[in-house]
C-alpha cells in the first residue's frame, strides 16, 4: 500500500455529495456525523470542499444535470481518492433505471469502492461499509 | 363569503365558459373550463376570491393535454381545481404568469415536460432539462421514446 494511502485511512477526510437523491440518503450520512454515531472517532471529518477530501461520499441517481457536476468534482479532487456509493440509487439506480433523465449509472461514470446498499442505509450500515471500504483497501 | 356563494359566483360570472362543474366533496371542486378562459376565470379566483395558488398539474392523457390548475381558498378549506383539456397536436393556452407570479416556473416546467405552449409567457427559457436535451422531445408524452443511443438500462450486475 502506498504511503499515500496508509496517510489518507488514518483520518479519512469525506465530502458529501447528492447527484438528485430524494435525501433521504443525505440525511442518514449527515446522521452518521451527529453525536449518537460519531464517525469522527474514526478519524473522519466532513470536508468542505472537494480539494480536501479523500473519500467522495455519493448518494442519488446521477440525473444528467448532476452528472456534468460530478464529473467536474472527480476532476478536481486530489488522488487517491476513494468513493462510496451510498443507497440503491447510487448503486443500480433503484426504480429510476428506466428514467429519461437517468442514462447511466454511477460506477460508469466514475469507479466506485464500496457500495452500500439500503434505501436509505442506516447510519450503522453507512459505517460498516466504510469500515469494509478501510479494510479492502488494507487499513487497519 | 361561503363555499356556496363561491360556487354561484363562479357559475354566475363564468356560465358560458364552464364546460363542466364537478362538486366532488366539501372540500374539492373540479371546474372543467374552457382553455380560452383561463385567463380570466384565473385572476378572478386569484385577485377576487382571495385564492392561493398552489400548484399546476399537467397530464397527457392519449386523446387530449389536461392541465389542472389548483387554487385554494384557505378561509373555506376549499380546493378548487381548474381543469382545461389542451389538442394534443398543437397544445397551446394563454399564460397566466403574467398575472399570477407563482405560475412562471411551473408553466416553464410544463413546457418542457409535455410541450405545452403558453401565449405570453414573460420569461420562457428551459428550466429542468440538460442542456444537450433535443428540442421538441417531452418526456411525460406518451408516444416518448428513448433518443439517448448510449443510455445503459442494465442493473449491471
Amino acid at each position: 500500500m502506498s504511503l499515500k494511502l496508509k496517510a489518507l485511512l488514518k483520518s479519512p477526510w469525506v465530502f458529501h455529495l447528492s447527484t438528485g437523491s430524494c435525501n433521504n440518503c443525505d440525511i442518514e450520512t449527515l446522521d452518521c456525523l451527529t453525536p449518537r454515531f460519531d464517525i469522527e472517532r474514526f478519524g473522519m471529518l466532513l470536508a468542505g470542499s472537494i480539494k480536501h477530501a479523500d473519500v467522495l461520499l455519493v448518494t442519488g441517481s446521477c440525473n444528467r444535470m448532476s452528472v456534468e457536476r460530478l464529473k467536474t468534482l472527480w476532476e478536481q479532487v486530489p488522488k487517491p481518492c476513494l468513493v462510496v456509493a451510498i443507497g440503491t440509487c447510487a448503486g443500480s439506480r433503484g426504480l429510476f433505471i428506466d428514467s429519461y433523465n437517468c442514462p447511466h449509472p454511477l460506477d460508469s461514470i466514475i469507479p466506485v469502492n464500496v457500495y452500500i446498499p439500503g434505501c436509505p442505509p442506516k447510519p450503522e450500515a453507512i459505517m460498516a461499509g466504510v469500515v469494509q471500504l478501510i479494510q479492502k483497501v488494507g487499513g487497519a | 363569503m361561503t363555499r356556496e356563494d363561491v360556487l354561484a359566483d363562479i357559475r354566475g360570472r363564468f356560465g358560458a365558459d364552464i364546460v363542466e362543474l364537478f362538486d366532488k366533496s366539501p372540500k374539492r371542486v373540479y371546474v372543467e373550463i374552457r382553455p380560452q378562459a383561463i385567463v380570466r376565470i384565473g385572476t378572478h379566483l386569484f385577485r377576487t376570491l382571495g385564492a392561493r395558488f398552489n400548484i399546476a398539474s399537467g397530464t397527457d392523457m392519449k386523446d387530449w393535454i389536461e392541465i389542472l390548475y389548483h387554487f385554494t381558498i384557505e378561509d373555506l378549506n376549499l380546493l378548487i381545481s381548474l381543469r382545461v383539456r389542451l389538442d394534443p397536436g398543437h397544445p397551446e393556452i394563454d399564460s397566466l404568469a403574467r398575472d399570477i407570479e407563482a405560475l412562471n416556473w411551473i408553466e416553464r416546467e410544463l413546457t418542457e415536460l409535455l410541450g405545452i405552449t403558453f401565449t405570453g409567457h414573460p420569461d420562457p427559457r428551459r428550466l429542468l432539462l440538460a442542456d444537450n436535451w433535443p428540442e421538441g422531445v417531452y418526456p411525460l408524452r406518451r408516444d416518448y421514446v428513448e433518443w439517448d443511443g448510449t443510455a445503459d438500462r442494465t442493473r449491471g450486475v
